[in-house]
C-alpha cells in the first residue's frame, strides 16, 4: 500500500545511489571527473499509489534525477531497490520501461527535424503500436494535449509550450500506468506551464495514474496541490501534503494597526513580555511573526488592555521559497543548532509537527514551566486554524 | 495490430526497433534532398581525377592492367566498409548532441537493437554510394565480368558485417568517451593505405604487407577485384580465402563488439553516464 492508502505502484525501499570514481587506468578514457564516491542518494524510501502526483522537490545535487534514472533503468542502486508496477527496475527494465510515461524537461529529446506525428508515430511503434490503430490513437492523444491542430508541424516549428505538449503526449500515447516529469515545464512560461500542470493533474486523475514530478518552479508545486518529497543530499527532509508542510514551517506575520503610536507602544511592550520575538513597531503599527501553535486569540488575549484602539489586524504568509530556503538550511539530524525544523531523517523523512510547535511557541503560553502538551497544542490549533 | 503495447518478444522487438528507427532517418534525409545530392557528387567526384591518372598509369600489369576498373572498386568497397564502420558513431554522437539517446534507451527495446538499428540507413548510404561508384567506373570505362557479380555481392555483405562489428567496437568506447571517431577515421584511412585500394597491395613494404593481412578491408577490396575483374593484377585473393577470412572475422568481432557494448552499456549506466550527456 502506498503512503496515501491506495495500491503502491511505484516502490522506492532505502534506495542508496554511491557514484564511485572509475578505476585510475580507466579514467583517462571515461569521460566522468568523479575522483571522489559521490552520495547521490542516501537510503530513499517512499511508495506512489494509484491516483497519486508526488512532486519532487530539492536543490541541485538532492538526489532528483538520479532517483528518475533509476527507476526507469538508466542506472542501478548501490544499495535498496526501487519497483514500479511490481517490476524490479533493474532485473525487469524491459518491463519498467513499457509502464512509464517519461517526460525530460529538455525538448531536444524529441526528433526535432520530424512532425509531430512522426514523433508519437516513432515512439509507438518502438512500444510495439503499429497501423491504422496506432494512427487513431495519436489523433486521440494529440487531442487530449491540445495539439491536434499542429499534428504536421515540424518539431523546430513549435514553441516551447507545444514542445512540452508533445513530450507530454509521447509519455501518454502508450496508455502507462506511470508519468515520470522531469522538470517538465523547465522551458515553458509561466501560464503555458500552469496550464500544462492542470492539464496533467486532469490526465493523471482521470487515467488513475501515478506520477513522479520534479521542478524547480515552487509556484508548479503550490499548483499541482499534491503530496511533496524533498530531497536534500539524497535524503529525504519532508514526505507530505504541501499544505501541512506550509502549516509547520511558515511563519506567518501579524500585523495589527493601532489609533495612535502611543497605543502601539504600549502593545509591543506587552508582547515583548510576553515572550514574542522580533516585535517591531513603525508609526502607528506593531509587526511580529506569529510562531506556530499561537492563535489569534492568543494574541488578543496579550493585548486585552489596547483592543479597543486597534484599526486593524492582518496576516501575511511567507513564500513558499522562503520556507523552503529555511528548511534547506537547518541541520537535517534535527539537532538544536539547526533552527527551528524538527525535520527527522529516516522514517519518510516526516517533519515532526508536534516537536516544532512546541519548541516554537512563546514560553508563557506553553503552559506550567514550558512542559510539552502536545494535545493543547493541537487543540489550539483546531481551534483558531 | 494493436493500440495496446503487448508482450513483444525479442523478435518483433528488434524489427519494430529496425523499422522506426530506418523509417525516422529516411524522413529526415528526404526533408534535406539538397543536402543528400551533393553528398552523393562529392562521393563520385574524386572518381574523375582517376579516371585521367589511368590514362597515365595505363596497362600496369600490378593493377590487371586496368588501372581505372582496379580503382573504382577499391574506391567503392571502401565507401562501403567506412559507411558501414563509421555510420553508427556517428549517428550515436549525433544523438548525444541533440540529447535524443536518453529517450531511446527509455523504449522498451532491446538495447543491444539499437546500434544496428541506427546504423541501418547509414549501411544503406553505403551501398548507394558503392552503386553509384561502380556505376559511374563503367561509364568512365571499367570493365567489369559480370560471372563474379554473385560473389562480390557475398564478399561485399560480409565486409559490411565487418564494417559494422568495428562500428560497434568502437560506438561502445564512443559511449564511455564520446569522442571515438577521430580513432576510427585513422584506422579507416590505414586500412584503405594497407588494403590497397589505389595501389596494389604487392607493392608495399613487408612488414605493411603482414599487416594488411588482419585487416577486413584487404579481402573485401582485393576479394572484389578477383570477382570481378579479368587480371586482379600481382596481389590477388582466391575468392575462398576471402569469404573464409571474412566470416571468421565476422563471427569473431561482431560478437565481441555485441559482448563489448551490452558490457559498455551496463558500465555507463552503473556509473551514471547514460541519460546524462
Amino acid at each position: 500500500m502506498s503512503s496515501t492508502g491506495g495500491y503502491a505502484r511505484i516502490v522506492v525501499d532505502e534506495l542508496t545511489k554511491v557514484y564511485e570514481p572509475s578505476p585510475l587506468w580507466m579514467r583517462a578514457l571515461v569521460r566522468t571527473n568523479i575522483k571522489e564516491p559521490v552520495h547521490a542518494l542516501n537510503g530513499v524510501s517512499f511508495t506512489v499509489g494509484t491516483g497519486e502526483i508526488v512532486a519532487v522537490v530539492g536543490p541541485n545535487g538532492a538526489g532528483k534525477t538520479t532517483t528518475f534514472k533509476i527507476l526507469v533503468g538508466l542506472t542501478t542502486p548501490t544499495a535498496g531497490s526501487a519497483s514500479v508496477m511490481g517490476f524490479d527496475s533493474i532485473r525487469e527494465s524491459v518491463e519498467v520501461r513499457r509502464s512509464i510515461g517519461w517526460m525530460p524537461g529538455d525538448h531536444r529529446s524529441l526528433l526535432m527535424r520530424h512532425s509531430v506525428i512522426e514523433n508519437l508515430r516513432f515512439h509507438g511503434r518502438l512500444q510495439g503500436m503499429s497501423g491504422q490503430p496506432l494512427i487513431r490513437k495519436i489523433r486521440e492523444t494529440l487531442e487530449m494535449v491540445g495539439l491536434e491542430r499542429r499534428a504536421r508541424s515540424n518539431g523546430f516549428s513549435l514553441s516551447a509550450g507545444m514542445l512540452a505538449r508533445l513530450q507530454l503526449a509521447r509519455a501518454l500515447l502508450h496508455d502507462p500506468e506511470i508519468l515520470i516529469l522531469d522538470e517538465p515545464t523547465g522551458a515553458v512560461d509561466p501560464v503555458a506551464a500552469h496550464d500544462l500542470i492542470q492539464l496533467i493533474k486532469e490526465i493523471v486523475a482521470e487515467r488513475g495514474m501515478a506520477a513522479l514530478i520534479s521542478s524547480h518552479r515552487l509556484e508548479e508545486i503550490e499548483t499541482l496541490d499534491s503530496r511533496v518529497l524533498l530531497l536534500d543530499h539524497g535524503r529525504i527532509r519532508y514526505d507530505g501534503r504541501l499544505d501541512e508542510l506550509r502549516r509547520i514551517w511558515d511563519k506567518p506575520t501579524l500585523q495589527i494597526g493601532f489609533r495612535s503610536t502611543a497605543s502601539a507602544d504600549a502593545a509591543a511592550q506587552t508582547l515583548k513580555e510576553a515572550g514574542f520575538a522580533s516585535v517591531s513597531r513603525k508609526d502607528g503599527s506593531v509587526t511580529f511573526p506569529l510562531e506556530s501553535g499561537v492563535s489569534h486569540a492568543d494574541v488578543l488575549a496579550r493585548l486585552r488592555g489596547q483592543i479597543e484602539d486597534m484599526t486593524d489586524l492582518s496576516e501575511s504568509h511567507r513564500p513558499l521559497q522562503t520556507v523552503l530556503a529555511e528548511l534547506y538550511r537547518t541541520d537535517p539530524e534535527g539537532s538544536e543548532g539547526g533552527g527551528p525544523t524538527g525535520a527527522q531523517p529516516g522514517n519518510s523523512g516526516q517533519v515532526s509537527p508536534v516537536s516544532r510547535r512546541e519548541r516554537a511557541r512563546p514560553a508563557d503560553l506553553r503552559g506550567d514551566e514550558g512542559a510539552a502538551d502536545p494535545a493543547s497544542v493541537e487543540g489550539g490549533e483546531e481551534v483558531e486554524r | 495490430m494493436s493500440t495496446r503495447k503487448t508482450q513483444m518478444s525479442t523478435r518483433q522487438a528488434v524489427v519494430a526497433t529496425a523499422t522506426a528507427f530506418f523509417r525516422v532517418d529516411v524522413i529526415e534525409e528526404a526533408n534535406y534532398p539538397i543536402s543528400f545530392a551533393m553528398r552523393l557528387l562529392g562521393v563520385v567526384a574524386p572518381l574523375i581525377p582517376f579516371f585521367f591518372i589511368s590514362k597515365l598509369v595505363g596497362n600496369s600489369p600490378e593493377v590487371g592492367g586496368d588501372y581505372l576498373t582496379f580503382t573504382v572498386i577499391g574506391l567503392a568497397m571502401t565507401a562501403l566498409l567506412t559507411a558501414a564502420m563509421v555510420g553508427f558513431g556517428n549517428t550515436l554522437q549525433q544523438s548525444f548532441q541533440r540529447g535524443t539517446m536518453e529517450t531511446f534507451l527509455i523504449e522498451p527495446v532491446p538495447w543491444t537493437a539499437i546500434p544496428l538499428a541506427m546504423n541501418q540507413w547509414q549501411v544503406m548510404n553505403g551501398l548507394i554510394y558503392t552503386v553509384l561508384l561502380m556505376g559511374a567506373g563503367w561509364v568512365l570505362g571499367a570493365h567489369y565480368q559480370l560471372g563474379g557479380v554473385g560473389a562480390a555481392i557475398l564478399i561485399a555483405l560480409l565486409g559490411i558485417t565487418a564494417g559494422l562489428a568495428i562500428g560497434i567496437v568502437s560506438a561502445a568506447v564512443l559511449l564511455l568517451t564520446l569522442k571515438s571517431t577521430p580513432v576510427i577515421r585513422i584506422y579507416d584511412i590505414a586500412a584503405s593505405l594497407l588494403a590497397g585500394s589505389l595501389f596494389s597491395v604487392a607493392q608495399l613494404p613487408g612488414w605493411a604487407q603482414a599487416l594488411s593481412v588482419v585487416l577486413p578491408h584487404t579481402y573485401v577490396i582485393n576479394g572484389v577485384r578477383t570477382a570481378l575483374m579479368a587480371d586482379p593484377g600481382s596481389y590477388e585473393i582466391s575468392l575462398t580465402r576471402a569469404v573464409v577470412s571474412l566470416g571468421v572475422f565476422d563471427v569473431v568481432v561482431f560478437a565481441f563488439g555485441i559482448w563489448l557494448w551490452r558490457r559498455t552499456l551496463e558500465y555507463s549506466r552503473k556509473i551514471g553516464l547514460l541519460g546524462g550527456y
